[in-house]
């Protein structure tokens, strides 16, 4: 209601006066003029008579009033508005065509640009997200190797006492299993030191956030997904009680969607004070990874240079000290800037492009259009309509296109968005809601005025120019040759030429992601599973069962062995962080003979004897070890091709000895064999399989009996005859079978989660992208094709309707056929040869660019091929539309006038 | 009778705030006034009266109200507002200024430049 009154409220503010009132008092007027012309001795009549042609008609008095006061070029607009929207109606088949051209561009752009805006320019919920830093070491040695540390509270403390900080969060990630219901489910949690409300400064959906007067208290806060997953949404949460590891917390807070801390250590179904960690913990003092949030108008690099002291002298115990290192903090954009900036950027050129392409369709068809209504505008300019109010007609006509189209854009780009996150979901930050808010709704409004005064600018100029001496002797104006076919030239050939390049950029995308599927990856992925499950460390019955190396060991066997009896099962392995394509971090190690100073680097890999034959990774030299020489875990190592060819070259691998110092227990919850650190013997050498990514080279590996360095957690390889999701439930069953609540992970994203080895190359940085690239540039030059298509086609057509008497007469008098087919599409054929012709010359300036951006060679055969493809349809396309020209019977052309 | 003048752009709003800031008046009594004043020697378009109208309300330069006219019929009545008297003043001096300097110029005879 009162949105109701500020409306009245402005509209009185612009008219304050309605059309009755006006009209009224002009009805006094006139009765009072007419009562003076009585009393002048004039008749009723007659006087009624004068009054009305002396002072004009009660009607039109309202007219004046809104000239009088400013609103006449409102009335005017409002017209325009009306005509264009008439005119649409008037010729559905032009109209839909034109907006659609124009919803797609303007679709398309809104669309990544929402997504730009939710991934890199607000991709965090959090207060000041860019004052908060992510600290990590830098090792001079390897600068693009971020290595992030961990700190006590003691330490956390201190740095919060240096002065570029404002305050420093401390997190960890644990998992915990619900025991209360039912269903046991493994979840994550991460706890958080109680300064969380005020360090993130997001309001909480319901309750709170964990607060200072936590600590010590069992409270939870629930993640919005596990609240909907778990709690169906239910509002009233809020005070019921969870049970977690047989222990009782209160929910005292829901986060909103949008939070969903962190995407480094893995996203948490609920969230702790970091003080319950003390209570449970029952290795080493519990540490946290720190993100630090900077005071205001602190430069990175001066906090780096102030923080960098006070984490030196922490880090004087820790292994790193022995390492050349300096500290690096990062916003925590970074990260996906850098990963996700270039693609980005890609497909915003690549809609923009489409954008281009469909406003030079517009014009086409307005250009089109317009020669049909050279008589129109010519009747208008003849009764006095200066080319203004011509230009500003032609022009709202075009904005009712493009804000018809923006609308039905905006509408669409509301899904469209979503796409590239369908492809790609763990490119994108889980935390970046995509939505339309203000500034998407503001950008697309500007794009659609912009595009209108584009692509509506040129053919108004050109029709406004009009002599009416010329166009209105008559409808034969058709049968002469317009002028002006040289500006559809341009308008084809820059579409065609626009269109050429995202056709081969869309194939450069697709041949790069076909060589990515075609590369050999050296193990078979296909029907091979991963596992992954975690050791109850916080229950301490059980915990004390299997807390030794060799009751863990057995633990781990006796599960591998229940799941390698399921039916369908064929092989099933241990390893532990080795799960290709990408595997854990690297090692230092030292070879035999090899001097102090060098450190080399190999991926250090825990898995047991039955890896290599559950991925199919070949042997190439000696053995592998077997079930004794795992259960000891100590004296041997095997390592993969990369390694022998990378450290070995000069003599044969097997037989020589490493060792691998920073195989210690100094992690909590891991155990690590008697002679973990000591020399092992090479006894095979097994061929490379992609451990860095499904592009990157592979690195050296050094492959190792998991049980040297057993974690809380691993993961089982199960190789099946079927489509392994199948055979889950079962493999559940013996799992439970071992201990019946021994659960496997669920989640999907973190490292120990369950899912398949194709899932897990389809969730790879790379391949992602590439596919992301290929599909959505797929779509994209397909959609530029039909504008392209759809322009010249309509243009042809509209050009022989016509012409229609002009091809009669010509077929009348013989021409051939041919030749008027040519005078049809001549010029349409023409303007498409040039532009693939600049197409082919602009690729080749880009496509050096391209390759570098898109990380992928850069494919001439795919552009000949375009150009060949687009070339074709060309031709159809001015030839389907041309034949009418040619069919046309010589008497019915001539009745046509 | 004498013969009637042409009025110059922009003057028919001084002088209908002229009429108004004598009493206030409806549009038919205002038209009147004007030609009564002038000695019927202003020939006023209807079009431009009721636009100059309409634009000094909008300005809010004066003022529309509905009232009961002489004849007991219902009438819009005109009245100034605080910054329609000043504007009228304003006008005024403007335009004795100008007429002030024009006939100056005007009258000048040759023998006293």
């Amino acid at each position: 209601m009162s949105l109701l009154a500020a409306v009245r409220k402005l509209w009185h503010s612009v008219a304050p006066r309605t059309k009755s009132d006006v009209e009224e008092e002009f009805c006094s007027i006139l009765d009072a003029y007419e009562g003076d012309l009585i009393r002048q001795g004039l008749s009723e009549e007659e006087a009624r008579r004068k009054a009305r042609i002396d002072l004009g008609r009660p009607s039109a008095q309202s007219e004046i009033y809104r000239d009088a006061i400013g609103l006449r070029v409102f009335d005017e607009l409002g017209g325009d508005i009306r005509y264009g929207l008439r005119a649409l109606r008037r010729n559905p088949g032009f109209g839909a065509v034109a907006v659609l051209s124009l919803a797609l561009g303007i679709g398309a752009t809104t669309a990544m640009f929402s997504l730009i805006y939710a991934v890199l320019l607000h991709p965090f919920p959090y207060a000041d997200a860019d004052r908060i830093m992510n600290p990590h070491f830098v090792k001079t040695q390897r600068p693009d190797v971020f290595q992030w540390f961990s700190l006590s509270e003691a330490q956390l403390d201190d740095l919060r006492l240096a002065a570029p900080v404002e305050s420093v969060l401390g997190f960890s990630n644990g998992n915990l299993e619900i025991t209360n219901d039912g269903l046991p489910e493994d979840i994550s949690g991460v706890y958080l030191t109680e300064n969380a409300e005020t360090f993130f400064g997001v309001h909480p959906l319901f309750g709170r956030m964990i607060e200072p007067f936590d600590a010590g208290h069992p409270v939870v806060v629930l993640n919005y997904r596990f609240w909907q997953r778990r709690f169906d949404g239910d509002p009233h949460v809020i005070g019921r009680t969870l049970e977690m590891d047989h222990a009782q917390y209160t929910i005292v807070g829901v986060m909103p969607r949008s939070f969903a801390f962190n995407d480094i250590a893995g996203v948490g179904d609920v969230y702790l004070p970091a003080s319950l960690m003390r209570a449970v913990a029952n290795g080493p003092a519990p540490s946290y990874l720190p993100w630090i949030k900077l005071r205001p108008h602190v430069t990175v690099a001066a906090a780096n240079a102030a923080l960098e002291p006070i984490v030196r002298e922490i880090m004087k115990i820790h292994s790193v000290a022995s390492l050349a290192w300096h500290l690096g903090l990062q916003p925590i954009i970074v990260p996906y800037q850098q990963n996700l900036g270039r693609t980005l950027a890609l497909l915003l050129a690549g809609v923009v492009l489409l954008l281009i392409i469909g406003c030079t369709n517009c014009s086409i068809l307005l250009l089109a259009r317009g020669r049909a209504r050279q008589h129109e505008l010519a009747i208008r300019t003849a009764i006095g309509a200066s080319r203004w109010r011509i230009v500003r007609q032609l022009l709202v006509e075009a904005l009712v296109i493009s804000c018809t189209g923006a609308v039905l854009g905006v509408a669409a780009s509301y899904w469209l968005a979503r796409f590239p996150l369908l492809l790609s979901p763990d490119s994108f930050p889980a935390e970046s809601v995509i939505r339309i808010n203000a500034s998407v709704l503001a950008f697309s409004v500007a794009l659609a005025l912009f595009c209108g005064i584009l692509f509506g600018l040129a053919p108004a100029l050109r029709l406004s120019r009009n002599d009416p001496a010329r166009a209105l002797p008559g409808r034969q104006a058709g049968s002469v040759a317009v002028p002006a076919r040289h500006r559809w030239s341009v308008l084809i050939a820059a579409q065609v030429a626009l269109t050429l390049l995202l056709i081969a950029t869309a194939g450069t995308a697709i041949r790069g992601f076909l060589r990515l599927t075609q590369m050999p990856l050296g193990y078979d992925p296909a029907n091979v599973m991963q596992i992954g499950i975690s050791l109850h460390v916080q229950n301490p019955d059980e915990w004390s069962r299997i807390e030794s190396r060799e009751a863990r060991a057995a633990y781990i066997e006796q599960i591998r062995q229940k799941i390698a009896s399921v039916p369908h099962v064929s092989t099933v392995a241990v390893g532990i962080g080795a799960t290709p394509p990408d595997a854990d971090v690297q090692s230092s190690f030292i070879i035999d003979g090899s001097g102090d100073g060098e450190q080399p680097q190999a991926r250090a890999m825990l898995v047991d004897q039955h890896y290599f034959a559950t991925l199919r990774i070949r042997l190439l030299q000696g053995r592998v070890w077997n079930a004794d020489e795992n259960s000891r875990g100590d004296f041997i190592a095997v390592v993969n091709h990369a390694f022998s060819t990378r450290y070995l070259s000069s003599s044969p691998a097997v037989g020589r000895q490493l060792r691998i110092p920073g195989l210690t227990a100094h992690m909590r919850y891991q155990v690590v064999s008697a002679q973990s650190t000591a020399w092992r013997e090479i006894i095979g050498v097994v061929g490379d399989a992609r451990d860095d990514g499904v592009d990157q080279p592979v690195r050296p590996a050094i492959y190792i009996p998991y049980t040297a360095a057993t974690r809380a957690w691993v993961q089982f390889l199960v190789r099946t005859e079927v489509d392994p999701l199948t055979c889950l439930h079962s493999i559940r069953a013996a799992i439970a079978s071992v201990a019946s609540d021994q659960q496997i992970s669920n989640s999907v994203s973190a490292f120990n989660g369950t899912f398949t080895l194709s899932e897990a190359i389809e969730r790879d940085a790379q391949y992602s992208r590439q596919r992301l690239f290929s599909i959505l540039f797929g779509l994209f030059s397909a959609m530029a094709l039909g504008l392209a298509l759809v322009g010249i086609f309509s243009l042809v057509a509209y050009s022989v309707a016509q012409r229609t008497t002009e091809f009669g007469v010509r077929l009348a008098l013989g021409a051939p056929r041919a030749h008027v087919l040519w005078i049809a599409a001549g010029t349409a054929l023409v303007s498409a040869a040039a532009g693939i012709v600049i197409g082919l010359a602009l690729d080749s300036f880009l496509g050096a660019v391209l390759a570098h951006w898109m990380q992928s060679p850069f494919a001439a055969r795919s552009l000949f091929a375009a150009a060949a493809l687009l070339a074709f349809s060309a031709l159809l396309a001015c030839l389907l539309p041309a034949r009418r020209a040619i069919a046309i019977p010589p008497a019915e052309a001539l009745r046509y006038e | 009778m004498t013969k009637p003048v042409e009025l110059p752009q922009g003057t028919l709003e001084m002088l209908v705030l002229k009429a108004i800031s004598l009493g206030p008046l409806h549009g038919y009594g205002i038209l009147l006034r004007i030609q009564e004043i002038s000695g019927e020697r202003l020939e006023i378009l209807q079009g431009s009266f009721y636009t100059a109208i309409y634009r000094l309300e909008r300005r809010g330069w004066i003022k529309g109200k509905w009232g009961e006219s002489e004849n007991n019929r219902r009438a819009r009545f005109y009245s100034l507002t605080a910054s329609g008297t000043r504007q009228l003043k304003a006008e005024t001096d403007r335009w004795t200024d100008m007429t002030a300097v024009v006939g100056g110029i005007l009258d000048k005879k040759a023998h006293e430049i």
